[in-house]
């Protein structure tokens, strides 16, 4: 176990790397940088003003001297200024965090607690009505884009209750429940889509358990249906489903892109849109790569669990 | 650089655009103290409160209220004039030696927000540094607004309260150009750069906290030099990128005013319906829809070409089609009655492209493009490069009426910052009055000078009947009489022919006639209307 989590561990660190890679090159390779974008705010170009910039700045140096550099940066917890603001990048970064976390964390719990039940009831319930019902709500869930989903409940709260969700970030000490409405329906929009796809994981790998022989067994020796369900058939069905929510963890990230600027949500991933179309590298990359690293945490996480879920699944030797 | 060479051809509007408030009513009342007003913005603010670095209204809103300028338009005249200059920093200016000395008496007892005393050398310092005076000590970062400030000779601070600027000729425009939003005066003693982060003014309202991405509040400032003012407590702007979240804010009371030019006739109509105790009040901008074309590089070095790019568009249609009847046409400046400079409906409609039948346009233009050597079957492709933002419906609306004459345009999408790194055939750029597109490189900012010293020329007759003759007490140092009326290079001065006062004049100049930068000192091809009567037909040719 412990050197299988150190090959793996050092396998994140490689995979980080090369990210870091890929995330440096994609920024530079976008057309633009910063200072064209200080001069198309100001309506007027100057190549020496440009120059005096780029310097204090810093990106008129080569590319490997400024890749060491954040490299650098990254290894001594100082992620550099940001262009844009002026300020150092940790800054801005640091508030974002805990609202993409709080909202990611709530979304998938909220997928889990509604995908894994429903995908039971579907498979134990197989082509009757109520598995109709729950396959298309499934269906729609996987169809909906979610800034799409959050647009209509913004939209279907102002129409209806003339309100929307706060437009700033409230803190759960400031008031527990508009912080709890501020991130339950983006969690809601966002999670709607996972938990449409884990029910449909758990309602097929379920279905194809419940066949086997050792289910048989369960039922012949006289236990419960309930029993034989929850005991025997979910826990050996589960181990497709908690891949699943591991990926669906990664692609979450992404869906909050738009949910979080829908909802007006200070995180991590509308932030990240905003640096972007300012070519705000210390902001961009830095925040990409905390988004990687949750990615790779989450597999890591995930393919522990597998040890936990399937004995027959053992790391090392 | 590219060898890119910009003309802007008409397809110009005066947006009408809508401005939303809540609750009811609006009509003259006692006013209250007390309340925060919430505000939406765009995007968050490009450069924290320097204003001085940027252009974008996007800085400008929000940061105002933490400034003062020295003179200031009228916020509650509709139009902005000559006429509507008030006092801010100062409480009298006096135009001296013939329009060459501007002096400006300043308010005595201003405080900046830090408690340290507003004095002339605040004054001084923050003129100096837009010039870059020789012996200033700091320097913007950017200075976008440099050449404003060309014909300034020198800065002078003879005791605390007063300020002299000389200029090395007559120019009353300067007056108006210190009276725009892009002029505040900065502190002496904080550094510049430190209004990217943080404000320093003396404004009725002091920064209290910027979450960024999130919020931008600021309070009453309580030694406000204005007592009893300001009345509000405090402002707050939330920065929301997504507009139907906007909408929504301004739909569910949490924002009190919409954004400047944010709501669009249709929208304005939708929120209306959907919360009737809205106040809708349209107001004018002079925004235009631009289309801008590489005249370096076939096929828009053709003039031909050009030429049946203005005639294939129908401006009505696209005034009816895309603003829903929200827009008037016009030319670069702001149409009449809402703008001083408007062309008159004749002289409107024998520009290529404007008469009222369309029909007849589009023969022409059809003509023009079968000159050219384009016939449908061989059409003519170009790309488009846009901003990727709601108003791009037009482009769609000018494509087809430009299919109709046997020409396609692929539209490339691009957002802003593609734009300028691009190199297309031309750009078609909803333009909310930012120039995005048009740089002004260093031959222009010759013809600018020479553009505003004539406008001033223009102006000068106005000024000099004003009433603040009467505050023409001397001031030490001044020069005497004798260099009056001398330097001017107006042609139509010269014969005599004096026109009507205008404000936004430098503005609307600065976008229209502004182009990228050159390197290479070719001769510049630029569109040019000098004034309210007369419009250089087609190009004009400039040695740089």
């Amino acid at each position: 176990m412990k050197t299988y989590l150190a090959q793996r561990l050092t396998i994140a660190v490689l995979t980080l790397l090369g990210m870091s890679m890929v995330i440096f090159a994609l920024l530079r390779l976008a057309p633009g940088d910063i200072v064209d974008i200080l001069f198309s705010t100001a309506g007027y170009v100057s190549p020496s003003e440009k120059q005096a910039i780029m310097k204090e700045l810093g990106i008129d140096r080569p590319y490997w001297v400024q890749y060491l550099d954040w490299l650098r940066q990254i290894g001594t917890g100082d992620l550099g200024k940001s262009y844009r603001y002026d300020v150092p990048a940790w800054q801005i970064v640091r508030p974002l965090l805990p609202v993409t976390l709080e909202l990611a964390a709530l979304s998938m719990v909220f997928a889990v607690l509604f995908g894994v039940p429903t995908g039971v009831v579907s498979a134990v319930r197989q082509d009757s009505t109520l598995d109709y019902v729950l396959r298309v709500f499934s269906l729609a869930g996987l169809s909906m884009p979610a800034f799409w989903l959050g647009m209509v409940i913004i939209l279907g709260l102002v129409t209806w209750f003339r309100w929307i969700p706060p437009l700033t970030y409230v803190s759960p000490t400031e008031s527990l429940k508009l912080h709890a409405v501020q991130f339950l329906l983006p969690a809601l929009a966002v999670g709607y889509r996972s938990s449409a796809l884990i029910m449909r994981i758990t309602r097929s790998s379920l279905l194809e358990v419940l066949r086997e022989d050792y289910i048989r067994t369960a039922r012949a020796k006289g236990q419960s249906g309930r029993v034989v369900v929850w005991r025997h058939a979910l826990k050996n069905a589960m181990l497709p489903v908690v891949t699943v929510i591991g990926i669906e963890f990664a692609f979450l990230i992404g869906g909050l892109v738009v949910t979080e600027t829908v909802f007006n949500l200070p995180g991590v991933a509308r932030f990240l849109v905003q640096a972007i179309l300012w070519r705000d590298y210390p902001v961009v990359q830095n925040l990409v790569m905390f988004i990687a690293i949750v990615v790779i945490l989450s597999n890591l996480l995930v393919d522990m669990l597998y040890g936990v879920l399937d004995p027959r699944v053992r790391y090392g030797s | 650089m590219t060898r890119v060479r910009i003309a802007a051809l008409p397809a110009s509007f005066a947006l009408l655009t809508l401005t939303l408030a809540s609750p009811a009513t609006t009509e003259a009342q006692t006013p209250k103290s007390g309340g925060v007003l919430n505000m939406m913005l765009r995007e968050d603010l490009a450069q924290g409160f320097a204003i001085h670095e940027t252009a974008t209204i996007s800085t400008v809103w929000p940061a105002m209220p933490c400034f003062n300028n020295l003179v200031l338009f009228d916020p509650l005249k509709k139009t902005e004039s000559v006429d509507t200059v008030v006092g801010e920093l100062a409480e009298r200016w006096s135009w001296q030696d013939n329009f060459r000395n501007l002096v400006f008496f300043l308010r005595k007892g201003v405080k900046w927000h830090d408690g340290q005393p507003f004095t002339a050398k605040d004054v001084k310092f923050t003129f100096d540094m837009l010039r870059e005076a020789a012996d200033a000590p700091a320097k913007l970062r950017i200075n976008p607004r440099k050449d404003w400030y060309a014909n300034v000779e020198a800065i002078e601070a003879p005791d605390p309260s007063t300020v002299v600027f000389r200029l090395k000729k007559p120019q009353p425009s300067l007056l108006l150009m210190l009276a725009s939003g892009y002029t505040p005066v900065y502190a002496a003693h904080v550094p510049p750069a430190s209004y990217r982060t943080g404000c320093v003014g003396t404004g009725p309202f002091k920064l209290k906290e910027w979450r960024k991405g999130e919020f931008v509040e600021l309070v009453r400032n309580p030694d406000y030099f204005v007592k009893g003012r300001p009345y509000l407590e405090g402002l707050k702007y939330f920065p929301i990128v997504e507009r139907g979240t906007r909408q929504a804010a301004l739909q569910a009371g949490k924002l009190d005013v919409s954004f400047p030019g944010e709501t669009t006739k249709t929208a304005a109509e939708q929120l209306k319906a959907a919360v009737p105790q809205l106040v809708v009040t349209p107001y004018n901008q002079n925004v235009s829809d631009n289309i801008i074309m590489n005249v370096k590089k076939p096929p828009f070095d053709n003039p031909k070409v050009r030429l049946a790019v203005s005639h294939a568009i129908d401006r009505r249609a696209l005034v009816r089609a895309v603003h829903q009847g929200g827009a008037v046409v016009g030319a670069s400046l702001a149409p009449k009655p809402w703008g001083f400079w408007g062309l008159a409906e004749k002289d409107l409609l024998g520009l290529p492209g404007y008469a009222t039948n369309p029909a007849d346009e589009k023969a022409r233009a059809r003509q023009l493009m079968a000159e050219a050597g384009y016939s449908p079957e061989k059409p003519l492709r170009v790309e488009i490069v846009t901003r990727a933002i709601a108003d791009l419906r037009g482009h769609g609306v000018v494509r087809d009426q430009r299919a109709e004459a046997n020409r396609h345009r692929r539209l490339a999408q691009a957002d802003r910052d593609g734009a300028v790194a691009r190199d297309g055939d031309a750009w078609g750029l909803p333009d909310r009055g930012e120039p995005d597109g048009y740089r002004p490189g260093r031959p222009r900012r010759e013809l600018l000078r020479e553009l505003r010293l004539r406008l001033s020329a223009q102006l000068q007759p106005v000024l000099q009947r004003r009433s603040h003759e009467d505050d023409r007490r001397p001031v030490a140092g001044a020069r005497p009489e004798e260099a009056a009326g001398d330097g001017l290079r107006d042609p139509e001065e010269a014969r005599g022919r004096r026109r009507a006062p205008h404000s936004g004049l430098e503005a609307g100049l600065f976008h229209r006639v502004a182009a990228r930068e050159e390197p290479d000192p070719a001769p510049v091809h630029l569109q040019l209307r000098t004034d309210a009567g007369r419009v250089d037909r087609q190009v004009a040719s400039f040695a740089a």
